[in-house]
């Protein structure tokens, strides 16, 4: 069943009954959904536990915000926006991580040694993750997950012109890495 | 975009026209292909989910147990704030209305009118305040998260500044809250605390608007 709300989004049972409480209605959706949430955190995080540990954030915070969502979009987008949201505040708080994005640029990733570069070529996940974060997010959304530049835009909160420059960035920085 | 196949049909005839006289464009775009296509063609990383939904189930029931128990420990508490995210707007008149149901007769039996309404006035003002601060720190984090992909873009010099400011003003802010933390009904302290978040706010729209 599917019922129809007042801004024109519809919500099909399973969510509606996990909005109304229903826990076991909400570990359908976990099941449905987390292969695709722990992929998107996997490929912004790279490490396998605190990838796990992240979509486990989701989840939990998905099953309390469950209620603000109106079906406006896919319930797979929305939770994809609530874990980027989530991947986004975990690598402000990592000290490691911030320290990384801020310094990481082109020049750097060009500018890495040959012993590194050889490195990154040998594993994708890797070259991937030297990608500055905004870079990565927007490739990650729109080359592995399919995402639209406009659909970024809404699940991020940039412009679609700057989601534009981040994938031609990402992709100019990654051909460098996995080229021989 | 003519990597990905995106790109108008009548742009795309220009290119292509281009690409077959350009070796080194050629070159770039057959990169660029192989890229996108082992992108899209690379598996997944695949978890055993199953493994994760005993520990997602119990962070669950562990918010329920915390939200009841301390519900009960203080008839001055706010409404809880998993009870906004249970229930919504909705969520928010009904335990409005709870805490009007439950703290009024209460009050009133103890014939003391000046002493409820000023405990109504309290919580009233202390729930608002919680959502005032609930507000901010949400619109901050949305702020902060659209920086951080943002960031690399940003000139170094204008991003450690930034820095700088947040550290400051995040200082502030919990230093207020401190204070407010010891003395919750104080309205300068909280007028300070909605300043400060007023301030973040603000320092983040300016390098999102310059951005």
């Amino acid at each position: 069943m599917v019922a129809v709300n007042e801004v024109g989004g519809s919500i099909d049972d399973t969510v509606q009954r996990a909005q109304s409480g229903d826990v076991d209605a909400f570990e359908s959706l976990y099941r449905v959904h987390a292969p695709a949430v722990y992929a998107l955190c996997r490929r912004m995080i790279g490490d396998e536990v605190r990838a796990r540990e992240l979509m486990q954030d989701v989840f939990v915070r998905a099953w309390e915000r469950l209620t603000t969502f109106r079906g406006q979009s896919s319930l797979g987008t929305w939770l994809h926006r609530l874990a980027v949201n989530v991947v986004l505040a975990h690598l402000r708080t990592s000290k490691r991580d911030a320290l990384r994005l801020i310094e990481t640029d082109d020049a750097q990733i060009a500018g890495r040694s040959a012993h590194a570069q050889l490195d990154a070529r040998m594993d994708l996940e890797s070259a991937l993750l030297k990608l500055p974060v905004g870079a990565r997010t927007v490739l990650v959304l729109y080359d592995v997950h399919g995402y639209s530049h406009d659909e970024i835009a809404q699940m991020t909160g940039i412009a679609a012109g700057t989601a534009r420059a981040q994938l031609w960035r990402a992709r100019r920085a990654l051909t460098r890495l996995l080229s021989p | 975009m003519i990597a990905d196949g995106t790109l108008a049909p009548d742009r795309t005839t220009v290119v292509d026209a281009h690409l077959r006289a350009c070796g080194e464009c050629a070159s770039d775009v057959a990169r660029l292909r192989t890229l996108v296509s082992t992108l899209r063609g690379a598996p997944l990383p695949a978890a055993a989910v199953d493994a994760e939904w005993p520990a997602i189930r119990a962070r669950i029931d562990q918010a329920k147990m915390i939200t009841i128990a301390d519900a009960g420990a203080s008839e001055m508490a706010a409404p809880r704030a998993s009870v906004f995210r249970q229930y919504g707007w909705l969520g928010g008149i009904a335990a409005a209305a709870i805490l009007t149901w439950v703290a009024l007769p209460r009050l009133t039996t103890r014939h003391d009118d000046a002493a409820s309404s000023a405990r109504r006035d309290s919580v009233r003002v202390l729930s608002a305040a919680s959502d005032s601060a609930r507000l901010y720190e949400e619109e901050a984090q949305q702020l902060l998260n659209q920086l951080e992909l943002r960031r690399s873009m940003l000139r170094p010099e204008a991003a450690a500044s930034l820095d700088h400011d947040l550290r400051v003003i995040d200082s502030a802010i919990a230093e207020v809250k401190d204070a407010i933390a010891r003395d919750p009904y104080n309205p300068t302290l909280r007028q300070m605390l909605a300043l400060s978040y007023r301030h973040k706010l603000d320092a983040l729209r300016r390098v999102g608007n310059a951005g």
